[in-house]
């Protein structure tokens, strides 16, 4: 079918939200959406930026309409959110995640420079 | 970077430097090695990715706070005061890195995660983004995430891990990570955009998606 074709951003199988594309007039919302908004390719590059500067209003609307067709893209969103999230506490973790000490021969040398100067 | 390369650039972190003296007594810098080598150490490792480079940050922080050291005269914890040093000594390294490299590499830019969409730039379907759980709070618990976590960002390329690094886990502004760097602000975006999509991308496949 044409349309089923040309829809490129059925939700994912586990969604529940209302806009799964069955039935014909919801996936030809779905294509209009798709056809109206940037592809997922430049949304993500465009959600990435939005992590690094205010976008214009008229952007962040149509990534909203996107959303609304293709929640992989949402996704990405709140994953972007997640790495912001947890990098923040990386390097307070950062011990469990490596137990890195200085080596004896470092020690040693640390010692002998700071007793020479 | 080369062993020693960190000494040659010690400005604004030297600011206070004094001739030292009536401090000796007091301040046993033997014994920073000691009490603070190793969090300093696991401090600068964790930013600079590098042994050495970690290393030699340590040794140029001890360097200027044994020559500044009367100036300090206890207003604020020893170890606070040693770690506001590194942190300078790590943003001069990295201000260094921006003069002395081009910080782009446009090259492994050029075709952007291809496999992860179709022609017309939609998502491949069964290459889209899956269901993160747990939520980021309770992952923060767990020393294996932070253990893929950090292998994710070492198979970085070195230049977007730094970029990275800045932006996510230090939350430098982006304006002053390019003038750090002394790249466009454009350059910055893209290099971050990479680094995002790889990192999700690592940690989906290792983390989220690991057979259990």
């Amino acid at each position: 079918m044409a349309i089923e074709a040309k829809t490129p951003n059925p939700r994912p199988p586990d969604d529940t939200s209302v806009l799964q594309p069955h039935g014909w007039p919801r996936k030809l919302l779905v294509w209009i959406i798709s056809e109206a908004t940037p592809k997922c390719r430049e949304v993500v590059r465009i959600l990435s930026e939005q992590m690094d500067r205010k976008l214009p209003l008229v952007t962040r609307c149509r990534l909203r309409l996107h959303f609304v067709a293709c929640s992989w893209c949402e996704r990405y969103m709140k994953q972007l959110h997640y790495l912001r999230e947890t990098a923040r506490r990386f390097p307070e973790h950062a011990d469990a995640a490596d137990g890195a000490a200085l080596s004896p021969e470092a020690r040693l040398r640390l010692k002998q420079t700071l007793n020479n100067s | 970077m080369k062993r020693g390369g960190a000494a040659q650039f010690s400005s604004s972190a030297a600011a206070a430097t004094s001739a030292p003296g009536r401090g000796r007594s007091q301040t046993n810098p033997e014994r920073w090695v000691d009490e603070h080598g190793d969090p300093l150490f696991r401090y600068a490792l964790v930013r600079v990715r590098a042994r050495e480079v970690a290393e030699d940050l340590v040794q140029e922080t001890l360097l200027s706070a044994m020559r500044s050291r009367e100036k300090f005269a206890g207003q604020s914890s020893e170890r606070g005061w040693l770690f506001g040093i590194l942190k300078h000594k790590i943003s001069d390294y990295f201000r260094k890195l921006g003069r002395e490299t081009s910080f782009t590499d446009l090259e492994s830019l050029a075709d952007e995660f291809s496999e992860k969409f179709v022609p017309e730039g939609y998502w491949v379907h069964v290459k889209g983004p899956k269901e993160w759980k747990p939520e980021a709070d309770e992952v923060m618990h767990r020393s294996e995430f932070w253990q893929t976590m950090h292998a994710c960002l070492d198979k970085l390329p070195e230049r977007i891990a730094n970029v990275f690094m800045l932006r996510e886990m230090e939350g430098v502004e982006s304006k002053e990570i390019c003038s750090m760097l002394s790249i466009s602000e454009s350059n910055l975006w893209v290099m971050l955009h990479r680094a995002r999509m790889a990192l999700r991308e690592c940690l989906e496949i290792n983390w989220f998606n690991r057979e259990k």
